[in-house]
Order: C-alpha cells, then structure tokens, then sequence
C-alpha cells in the first residue's frame, strides 16, 4: 500500500485494529431496549480497550430491520454522553452491516478522518408477551412481495432459508444429516463458550429428535435470538487495554444479484468477489485462514459460504462437515463460539466478536491453538449482501 | 379449475383473513387484480420480452424501462419446496403442517406459493404444477396445485407456539 495519499494525522502505512471488544449479557428473556444495551456494550468496549468517551471521535450505529420501532440511531451519541465526534453514521446493509462498519471504520481512520471508532450492534427482539419467532412471525406487513408471500404462509425468515435449504440440498445432492453436522459441530465450539446462550452437548440424535419449524430446518438449524449488544474499538493507535493487537488486514464487499427467473439458482451463490478480495488485501491465502468466522442464521448458510468463499470445493461443504472437520480438533475450524445456531444471534457482531477473541488467544477451552488470522464474513437480505474482513494478529 | 366468486368469498383453508396482502399496492396491484379474475399476471420485459422479478423496475437483458404486466399460462414445476410445521397462532389456521412452494412457472418467473388445498408434505422438486387461486381476506392469491393432489385426513390441533 503506498503512504502518498495518507492525509496528515494518520500514520503512514500503521495498521489499524480492533482495539477493544464489549458484550452485554445475552438474554433468552425479555427485557433490555436497544439504546441501553448499545450503551452497555459501549462503555464495556472502552473498558477493554483501556480508553474513555474522550478518546473516541467516531460512532457507526447499526440495529436489527423490522422487528422493534425503536431502533438505534446517530442519536445514541448524545444519549450515551459521547463529545463532539468527526463520523457519526448509521449504516444499513441488512444483516452484513455489522461487517461492514468494520470496514467503513478502517476507511475513515486510513483516510485521516476519524482515529478511534466504536461500532456498536444492538437487538432486542424477545418481548413480553411472545416467543421471538412470533414476533418475526407478525413482522413484514402487507406490502410488496413480502405481504404476497405472508399471504402464502411465508411467515418469518424460516421458511424462506427452507427453501434455499432444500434447493441446496436437492443441487449438491446433500441430505439432512449435512445440515445435522453443522448444529452438532458448532454446539461443540459452544459447550466452551460461556458467552454461548445454549451450552448442552448435542449429537446426531439429539438433532434428529428437535423440532421441525420447516423443512429441512430444525429448530436446532436455526440462530438464536438474544437480546444483547456488542461493541468493538477500532483505532489507528494501538489501544491501553493488554491486548495483544488484531489487525484489520483485507476488507471486501459483494453484492451479487441472483434473478429468481428459469434458468438461474435463486436461492444461493455470489459472494465470493468479497472473500477473494478481503483475502487480496490481507496478502493471504484460504489455507493461511486459522478460524473462519461466517454469519450463520440457518446451519445450510455455513455450508453455501463455506462453498462460496472458497473454503471448500462446491458442492463439497456438507461431506466436509460431515467429517468433524468444522469442529474442535478439526481441520477447518468454522464459527469457534457457537456461531449464531448456539452462541448467540447478533447478526455480524456474533463472527466479528469471536475472530477477536480467537486472535486475542483468550478463547479458554474453544482456543483453536496457533491462530494468526481469521476470516470475519457478514451476510445480509437472502444471502444477497456479503461483508468480509481478515484479521490478523502480526503487523502486515 | 376455475376460480369463481364462491370460491373468492369462503374463508381460505391456511390463514387468517388478517393476513390479506394490500390489493392496492403500487406495485403489486396488477397481480391482484389478476388474481381476482382467475388470471396470473405477471411482469416483463415490453422491449424483449424477459420474465422479469416483481418488483424490477427495468430490464437487465436490454435496458428497457417498459414493463408491461400480462396474463401468463398458468403452469410450472416445484422449483423448491418445504413443509411449515411452526404455525403461529391467530395467523396460522391450519392445524396440521402445511406446504411453501417455489414455482418456476413456464413463463420462466418464480413465484412463492402455498397450494391450494392442504397437503401432507411438501411435493418434490420437478413436480408439476398448475396455479389456481386461494383467497385471503377477500384478496385472491396465486396457489399451486399438484397433479397428484393429496388431502390430509383431519387430525387433532398440535399447534406450535415457540420457534
Ligand atoms: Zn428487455
């Protein structure tokens, strides 16, 4: 990367990392708004990062669609006693902007215009009164192609992703026990995550006697919704708190359109341009990759990113999970926390925060030994929007 | 099978009436009142006449900005499908799992359905299927309906309420 375009204030070539990291409690109950969680997550990840609201002079917002009216803004600034900053903004790429707030983050220190950025995530969608999965189930309205498909029984996100599912399965000649892999090898990565919402070891039989919500999809295929908050510090100087640094090496975006006429898959593919580019960046290679850390909703969407970001050949994803290779002691560690099947749902916090944490060495029981970069992939809408990131725990 | 007014007005074998889609939206509003006369309009491309996606404003073989929606035969094979066993109560009134069908019409568009009676699984990618019309809250909807039709004996609630 050349130094002449990098304005006065920044440090010419200085890698810029995630500096702090902060969680609320992830609560299966009701309670907690999204303003005071992100708060929470907030003065928790200025705490890691051994710095205080005067050292900051970014904040990006981001907050679950839909479900709640009252969603995170650019007034969380003021709210939670932040100074007069230079970026302030509310992003929205669907599910990948966690991701990307990482990326706009880096952009803006690189460019001069920022040099500490907190990027906060925060949701809230279990309410008194009703199972998260009722509220999904009563969000979309009547409008558009949403309010058509409610009106044929596609109700919340699961049967939409059973659709992607059982075309994934009926393209790469998959079957269920796929799917059944990937809950069991992820519960595995969650048993040693005290972060984890669901911590009790799962195997093939357990999976199998879980309730169908839509098939193929278990009740065990799918994210859990919590309500929490996660916050991460981003900064072109090295932070107070301790820790060893995680470099943000490579950033990428895609967003491929898959047309739902004859002739095409509607249901998966594209991405890839975000993973080859995050990858290009960083100066590394798949195999370099120790943890891949991937937004994981639905147990199918693992196998499709996998696949798609070039971790494993097409079509070879649910054989791979199969073989206890995404799991502990496996070749290919994937989502080391629980992902969001067992750890927790966060939308793109729930990847980014266990790259750190795996990068840090500070992963406890689930530390997968020797890692020194880690793959962060963020996904948004029906997998149309991909966010990618690679850590790194060595300078460039 | 033809949709006729009886049909529209009995009360749909899946849903609520709440569930009804908005018969006037911007969009979507042709389909509808397609819908209602037994029609499926869907639509395309006025220049070269590409399917095109509900909501696509313009072509992305040719540029062209008209689109012009039209009746299409009423056809197509299951292109995915799956079987909802989550039924939410006060919107769900089915008490037995129900089948979501993506169909790829012979026109070449997909369009997301239920069937138009109940059924015990979901029917098979490839399967054959012609579209007929179900009615929720007064809106007349597109549904598929299989060549070899399979009605579920009736068996008692075991509504889900959880995810
Ligand atoms: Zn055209």
């Amino acid at each position: 990367m050349t130094a002449a375009a990098v304005p006065a204030g920044a440090v010419p070539g200085a890698p810029v990392g995630i500096v702090g990291l902060g969680l609320t409690t992830m609560s299966l109950e009701p309670g907690g708004a999204p303003g005071d969680l992100a708060a929470q997550a907030v003065t928790a990840a200025l705490a890691d990062a051994g710095l205080t609201k005067r050292d900051v002079d970014g904040l990006l917002v981001n907050t679950s669609q839909g479900v709640r009216p009252d969603r995170l803004s650019v007034a969380l600034a003021r709210q939670i006693g932040l100074g007069d900053l230079r970026l302030l903004e509310h992003l929205e790429i669907k599910g990948a902007t966690t991701v990307a707030m990482v990326a706009r983050a880096v952009l803006a220190i690189r460019a001069g215009m920022a040099e500490t950025v907190v990027c906060v995530f925060a949701d809230a969608p279990l309410q008194p009164g009703g199972s998260a999965g009722s509220t999904y189930a009563h969000s979309g309205g009547s409008d558009g192609v949403r309010g058509l498909e409610r009106a044929s029984g596609v109700l919340g996100s699961v049967p939409t992703y059973a659709l992607m599912a059982a075309r994934y399965l009926h393209v790469t000649g998959g079957n269920p026990d796929d799917l059944c892999a990937v809950a069991v090898s992820t519960r595995a990565w969650a048993v040693h995550n005290p972060d984890a919402v669901v911590r009790t070891p799962l195997d093939a039989e357990g999976y199998r006697a879980s309730r169908m919500i839509s098939t193929p999809l278990r009740v065990l295929d799918c994210a859990r919704p919590v309500n929490g908050a996660a916050a991460v510090v981003v900064s072109g100087r090295p932070g107070r708190g301790g820790h060893p640094p995680v470099h943000v090496l490579g950033m990428g975006f895609d967003h491929p359109v898959r047309r739902r006429r004859a002739g095409t898959e509607s249901w998966f593919g594209g991405g890839r341009r975000a993973a080859d580019d995050a990858l290009a960046m960083a100066g590394r290679r798949p195999a370099d990759v120790g943890v891949r850390e991937l937004y994981d909703p639905f147990s199918v969407v693992t196998l499709c990113l996998l696949e798609e970001y070039g971790f494993c050949a097409p079509g070879t994803a649910g054989a791979v999970a199969r073989s206890g290779a995404l799991g502990p002691g496996g070749d290919l560690p994937t989502n080391t926390g629980g992902g969001q099947l067992s750890g927790f749902y966060l939308q793109g916090m729930t990847p980014l925060v266990e790259a750190v944490v795996q990068l840090r060495g500070t992963g406890g029981a689930r530390q997968v030994p020797g890692v020194t970069t880690a793959f962060v992939g963020g996904i948004g809408g029906r997998i149309d929007h991909h966010a990618a990131l690679v850590l790194d725990r060595e300078a460039a | 099978m033809t949709t006729t007014a009886t049909d529209l007005a009995r009360a749909d074998w899946l849903l609520a009436p709440g569930l009804a889609p908005n018969a006037a939206d911007a969009v979507l509003a042709p389909l509808y009142a397609g819908a209602a006369r037994g029609e499926l309009v869907l639509p395309s491309c006025g220049a070269c006449g590409l399917a095109l996606e509900l909501e696509q404003r313009a072509c992305d073989r040719c540029d062209s900005a008209d689109v012009v929606w039209a009746a299409v035969a009423p056809t197509g094979e299951v292109h995915s499908a799956t079987t909802v066993h989550r039924r939410e109560r006060g919107l769900v009134l089915a008490t037995e799992p129900y089948p979501v069908v993506d169909v790829e019409l012979a026109s070449g568009h997909r369009l997301v359905m239920t069937t138009l009676a109940p059924r015990a699984s979901a029917p098979a990618i490839g399967e054959a299927v012609r579209i007929g019309f179900r009615s929720v809250g007064g809106v007349a909807v597109p549904a598929a309906e299989l060549a070899a039709a399979e009605i579920r004996p009736v068996h008692p609630s075991d509504t889900e309420v959880t995810p």
